[in-house]
């Protein structure tokens, strides 16, 4: 009673300490502003092309907002004593369209606050997320060393992961935050075009002599007054040597200007082009040059052009002409994208992320581990059965939860479930899920309940933790060797349900042994308890070697037949068959008899150890065809979770010793009772 | 037992198929096999040194033709001329240079021209490389794409203007406050590049003299 | 399942044998003993790469391996596999006793055999290589990814030559370092002695410092320097030194270096081969792939080449091709990812394309992977045989799972 009295604390302290609010950080910023509800809708909505893939720029905002903080909203309080709490598209809308806001918003993270004072900014707490502002005195040396801190890791990738080439922890937090400083200025500098030499950022990078031309010229109205000349043409006659002539002096100063605008307008595509059968989006920057090019362009560069300066003039002019400009803009492209059957389920995607399934479906299973816990007071009695019949219910609707998202992930790109490596993640913890929830339907003890919650628990956070350490968007393209629907929704998902087995078969094999030591377990009901954990473990074995088997003979097949080879002992290969052999082991060494109830949990866990390499050890291996996930700071998690099991594994070894030692001591007492034969024990 | 047999001659068959396949297999002996070539397979390119038979100099593409575009090389071949800028002096070069020119007061301003084979590394790996020997960080190919142009032997070169520290080649030190004009000019025919370096300032006053001597570049005898 | 007729006492070596090789024991040992050749074969290809990994692990009958210093000795896996085919064949599928309820695990033990047996023919009598085209080329011969051999051809006056004699890649690559070979035939008019033959070797100017240390031959202001295997296989230049000595014995021997870098490494080129003259007949020689006739010629027509929009990935390429025979004509078909060209026991699949660092717009060439093997479908019939029997086993098991459970419940409630 006294252990599950302090089960139940740590839990609630762990979880109460995670909740607790952070302190809220300062900015400098008299007031802010929030925008409204009907701007911050339709701007979400907008569709831009990046990736190969026409998105909501909803999308690339909470992407973008992840790279920089690892967060996806954004807390800070302003001088007025408020506390403001903004959702990604609000500040992706600040920097696009009231950059200086953005600049005073505290998005960049340092995990380490020596990396600041290296650029002789003055740090804040060991780690802590930091302004523009407040890192634009030291972005001189930031520059400086990113691109020292570049060079090394391009060296290191070259040179195949020479040692002396390796960045330690605080250059890889520099050149970091040098990429999401430029890439931060890059946005926050995008619509300059439409500003009136209004740069927000950089602004010593005009030239004193353009500064006053830049106050007045509209670069989209050049675009009209331009002779059809090609770039390099142009380019060239900005070099004709001054003759003193004042008109040549203005036209070569418009059009560097030009030029100038057009280099800071990349990256954002919005533009659906003007051919249907072109399928790249152009950006502003595009739309210039290619309007400045081509005579045939121009009229439909112009008006995209203006339609957008004219969204971005109405930025600075209230929000009822901001809001109209915008929606303005934002039917004319759905107009566009529609007709060429694009961005279809950019709703869909926005109700997605906004739907924050993942996240829901996390508390869920943190709830419904809670109400377990609570049962564990008194497993038997009626009370303790309602409680996992709740818990069990919990885990049931956080499994909807990740299943309507996996499902939504599947139509938005019109994929079967799983693509990528953050897909096997959400697939692998439903069928986790699942299982655990059958195995509870079969056994009602609690058991299969507590298998799914841990599951899901895991797994929602691990999908959470990976998208945020990854911030990049997880609905992705795919090479061409997958580009297949029918061996993705066979091959993939079915060996990834053989990984979930694995993994449930681990879990089991953990609670037995935690079991074993935690509960002190005599008489016949606990024998039985032990026996049925056992045949659990054996049929979630049995499933596994099903699913893997097939998974991976069928994975040969579609080696065979799409580029002719069945084996090639690829390591993701090997990672399956591993996984197969060992539930082999575990099958046929029970049947040799060398293993029964401890022996086949302990397999189990072994057999987690491997689900675990294959699944994400082989990726980073950085050899092989299956190179679909590589990732970062991935073997340090891996050795984590091997550690745990690996724990867990030596328990058992320490049960066997004590098992071994007190079945000796009743032989040898049997013995001096009876002088029995030998008894077989095969 | 009746299995036994079966047994042995199962065990036997595999151990056998295993070592043979492990071992070199079917060696045919010490003789010529002779074939007769089809017409898809029958010409060669005969070349006169070893040199190009290891593929140490580049040449014209094969006379089959069936390369495509006949790359030409020959740049290196052909001599250069241009006109030398007030105040500028010819200096030996490395054997990498086709001109090497410096100025200022202790020739601590430098300007050379230098001719490679192919697309020289491409743009953005040069760009990037220059750059770099500015401490400048390195750019995309988007924005390399997107630099200015000016004219180099009539056709369209990237130019490239950075301040900062410079470190040439070989250098342990870097020189405080320095400029860098270059421009690149790549193409299948081969890159061209110009590369102007020295102390800020001075660079500033013969911007004029880059230009001069950039416009006078020519293919000559 | 214990054999329990063990009344018979006399133990016959072969009973032994075959008690041995039927048990679960040894099944299991082997099962563990493969996982751990699996996974070190898995890690050490971040080393030695696929190839060599391969070789020395999952194709060997030993393996001798260090875990620091200390060595560690494992059966390989061919061997491994051998046992557990004995193990299986026997064990599973003819001792065991043909029950109801062991229906499921015999299906899919004998589904197992199948998939090795379609390994076992797929390893004696498959073969594959590639074919590389670009646009407007046609041929009927598919090159090994590997094996090179040495060819000398009569040359015509405008540099074609209508046969080869060929020093097959599995002779030429036993010769070893300072033992020469001697080959000859009637039709040529030199004798042609091979020596130290490397698979992998750069010909390297005498200028280079690494030439100047070298004790290797020099001719013709090169030397060939002997290089480490490349991790991939197919990355190997092999070269060696080779000599014409001419059998009327009137003039000096010939000698040459011979390397793979002369051969083609685009399918645009012609190979270059070393020139001599002899009697008024000019002769070349060349390092080249071994490669072999297949019964039909492939044109390709075009290659299609295909990005995702704005980012450099490949979302797609295909081949229009045009598959001649001299009986049955010219038939158009197209050859892409995942939809190989299946004719005649060949295959045809779209592998990769080229060259390296090709732009959009570039002239491309498309590169096949040829392969010939008749027990291609036996894994699809495996698979589908060891699925029923696993269903079949699984679902006995859960039916009498069920069965006892009841039994159990209606026990406990009288």
């Amino acid at each position: 009673m006294k252990l599950q009295f302090f089960l139940l604390l740590t839990l609630i302290v762990g979880i109460s300490s995670l909740t607790s609010a952070r302190e809220v950080p300062q900015v400098e910023l008299g007031s802010y502003d929030p925008w409204d509800s009907k701007v911050v809708e339709t701007f979400e909505n907008l569709l831009m092309q990046e990736s190969g893939r026409v998105k909501p720029i909803y999308s690339y905002s909470r992407f973008t907002l992840l790279q920089f903080s690892g967060k996806t909203s954004l807390r800070f309080g302003t001088k007025d004593g408020e506390t403001h709490e903004l959702h990604y598209s609000e500040w992706m809308l600040d920097v696009l369209f009231r950059g200086n806001v953005a600049k005073a918003l505290p998005v960049f993270v340092v995990d380490n606050s020596a990396a600041i004072v290296q650029i002789g900014v003055s740090p804040k707490e060991k780690r802590d997320r930091y302004s523009y502002d407040e890192i634009v005195s030291g972005r001189a040396k930031l520059a400086e060393l990113s691109a020292q801190y570049g060079e090394k890791q391009r060296k290191h990738t070259e040179s195949e992961k020479d040692p002396q080439y390796e960045l330690d922890p605080i250059e890889g937090m520099i050149l970091t935050l040098g990429r999401n400083i430029s890439a931060f200025e890059f946005l926050v500098g995008q619509f300059s075009f439409a500003r009136k030499g209004q740069l927000l950022v950089n602004e010593n990078i005009l030239p004193q002599e353009m500064v006053a031309l830049a106050a007045t010229l509209d670069p989209v109205a050049i675009i009209d007054k331009m002779p059809e000349m090609s770039i390099q043409q142009l380019g060239r006659a900005i070099q004709q040597p001054d003759n003193g002539d004042e008109d040549a002096r203005m036209f070569t100063s418009a059009l560097r200007l030009f030029f100038f605008y057009a280099n800071s307008a990349r990256g954002i595509n919005l533009f659906p082009p003007q051919e249907n059968d072109n399928e790249i989006w152009l950006s502003a920057s595009d739309a210039m040059l290619e309007g400045l090019e081509s005579k045939e362009a121009r009229p439909w560069a112009v008006e995209q052009l203006r339609e957008l300066q004219n969204v971005i003039e109405a930025s600075t002019q209230g929000t009822e002409t901001f809001s109209a400009a915008l929606a303005a803009f934002s039917d004319s492209q759905r107009a566009k994208a529609d007709a060429r059957g694009e961005g279809e389920h950019s709703a869909l995607e926005v109700h997605l992320y906004r739907g924050k399934y993942f996240s829901y479906a996390l508390y869920l299973f943190v709830f419904g581990f809670i109400i377990l816990a609570t049962s564990w007071f008194s497993p038997a009695s009626k009370f303790g059965r309602v409680m996992v019949l709740i818990a069990s219910l919990l885990a049931l609707a956080g499994l909807l939860l990740d299943i309507s998202g996996i499902t939504l992930r599947s139509i938005i790109r019109d994929r079967p479930p799983i693509t990528n490596l953050y897909d096997t993640v959400i697939f692998i913890t439903a069928t986790a899920v699942l299982l655990g929830l059958i195995i509870e339907y079969f056994t009602r003890i609690g058991v299969g309940a507590l298998i799914a919650i841990v599951s899901g628990m895991l797994g929602m956070f691990l999908s959470i933790k990976y998208e945020a350490k990854e911030a990049t968007d997880t609905i992705t393209q795919l090479v061409a060797v997958l580009d297949t629907n029918f061996w993705l929704a066979t091959h993939v998902t079915i060996i990834n349900i053989g990984y979930a087995a694995g993994l449930v078969s681990a879990i089991i094999g953990m609670l037995y042994l935690a079991a074993r030591f935690v509960l002190n377990l005599v008489g016949k009901e606990a024998k039985d308890f032990v026996k049925l954990l056992t045949r659990m473990n054996y049929g979630v074995v049995c499933f596994c070697l099903f699913f893997s088997l097939v998974g991976t003979v069928l994975g040969g097949i579609w080696a065979n037949y799409s580029w002719g080879r069945f084996w090639g002992w690829d390591p993701k290969e090997n990672g399956a068959l591993m996984i197969c052999i060992w539930t082999l082991v575990i099958l046929h060494g029970r049947m040799a008899g060398w293993i029964r109830d401890l022996g086949i949990h302990m397999n189990g866990i072994i057999l987690g150890i491997i689900v675990t390499f294959s699944w994400w050890g082989v990726n980073n291996l950085g050899v092989g065809l299956h190179s679909y996930g590589f990732t970062e700071g991935v073997w340090n998690s891996l050795y984590k979770s091997w550690g745990v099991m690996g724990i867990f594994l030596l328990m058992g070894i320490w049960l066997y010793i004590d098992d071994r030692a007190k079945k000796t001591a009743k032989k040898a007492e049997r013995n001096s009772k009876e002088t029995d034969p030998q008894v077989n024990s095969a | 037992m009746e299995f036994t047999l079966p047994t042995l001659t199962i065990g036997a068959t595999t151990l056998a198929l295993i070592t043979t396949s492990c071992s070199d297999s079917g060696a045919s002996g010490p003789n010529l096999v002779n074939r007769k070539l089809s017409e898809n397979e029958n010409s060669f390119r005969l070349v006169e040194t070893s040199a190009e038979r290891f593929r140490y100099q580049l040449t014209p593409s094969n006379p089959s033709g069936s390369e495509g575009s006949g790359t030409s090389n020959s740049a290196n071949q052909i001599g250069l001329t241009y006109s030398t800028p007030d105040g500028w002096t010819k200096t030996p070069g490395s054997p990498m240079r086709d001109v090497n020119l410096s100025f200022g007061t202790n020739g601590e301003g430098e300007c050379y021209v230098a001719r490679l084979p192919g697309m020289g590394g491409g743009l953005l790996a040069n760009v990037n490389r220059w750059r770099q020997q500015m401490g400048a960080s390195p750019i995309t190919q988007a924005e390399a794409d997107a630099l200015p142009v000016r004219p180099l032997f009539g056709q369209p070169a990237k130019f490239i203007s950075v301040d900062g520290k410079f470190s040439g080649m070989g250098a342990t030190e870097g020189k405080d406050d320095y400029r860098m004009l270059g421009l690149i000019l790549a193409s299948e025919a081969g890159a061209v590049f110009v590369k102007m370096t020295g102390p800020r300032k001075l660079v500033e006053a013969n911007e004029k003299n880059f230009n001069i001597f950039t416009n006078s570049l020519d293919v000559g005898p | 399942m214990a054999n329990k007729k063990t009344q018979e006492k006399e133990t016959s070596l072969l009973k032994v044998l075959y008690k041995f090789f039927t048990s679960f024991k040894l099944a299991t040992v082997v099962f563990v003993l493969m996982t751990i050749v699996t996974l070190f074969g898995t890690l050490a290809q971040v080393e030695m790469g696929l190839f060599a990994a391969k070789e020395k692990y999952f194709h060997s009958v030993w393996i001798i391996d260090e875990i620091g210093n200390f060595p560690v000795f494992l059966p390989g896996g061919g061997l491994l596999m051998a046992f557990l085919f004995i193990n299986m064949s026997l064990g599973a599928v003819v001792k065991v006793k043909k029950r109801w309820k062991g229906a499921g695990t015999l299906i899919s033990h004998i589904g197992m055999l199948m998939l090795f047996g379609g390994a076992f023919v797929t390893w004696g009598l498959g073969t594959d290589g590639y074919m590389a085209l670009y646009p407007g080329m046609k041929s009927d011969r598919v090159e090994s990814y590997r094996k090179w051999q040495l060819e000398v051809m009569p040359l015509n006056d405008d540099a074609s030559a209508d046969e080869v004699w060929i020093l097959p890649a599995d002779e030429l690559s036993s010769i070893r370092p300072r033992s020469p070979r001697s080959y000859t035939t009637d039709d040529l008019p030199f004798e042609i002695i091979v020596s130290d033959y490397s698979p992998n070797a750069i010909p390297t100017p005498i200028t280079a410092p690494m030439a100047a240390g070298s004790a290797a031959r020099e001719i013709d202001g090169f030397k060939l320097l002997p290089q480490q295997k490349a991790k991939e296989a197919a990355a190997n230049i092999p070269g060696c030194y080779v000599e014409f000595k001419p059998k009327s014995g009137d003039s000096d021997n010939i000698s040459a270096i011979l390397s793979a870098y002369s051969f083609r490494f685009d399918p645009g080129e012609s190979p270059m081969p070393f020139v001599f003259e002899l009697e008024g007949q000019k002769f070349g020689a060349l390092i080249a792939k071994k490669s072999w006739h297949i019964p039909f010629e492939v044109q390709l027509d075009e290659f299609i080449f295909d990005r995702h929009p704005g980012i450099s990935m490949a979302r797609n390429y295909e081949s229009r091709v045009t598959r001649l025979e001299t009986d049955k004509g010219a038939k158009p078909l197209e050859i892409k990812m995942n939809e190989p060209m299946r004719y005649e026991g060949y295959t045809f699949f779209q592998e990769s394309f080229g060259p390296a660092g090709s732009q959009p717009g570039d002239r491309m060439y498309s590169q096949f992977a040829v392969a010939n093997n008749p027990a291609d479908q036996w894994p699809l019939w495996a698979l589908v045989v060891t699925s029923i029997g696993l269903g079949v086993h699984f679902v006995i098991m859960l039916l009498d799972y069920m069965a006892r459970s009841r039994k159990k419940r209606i026990q406990a409630a009288s």
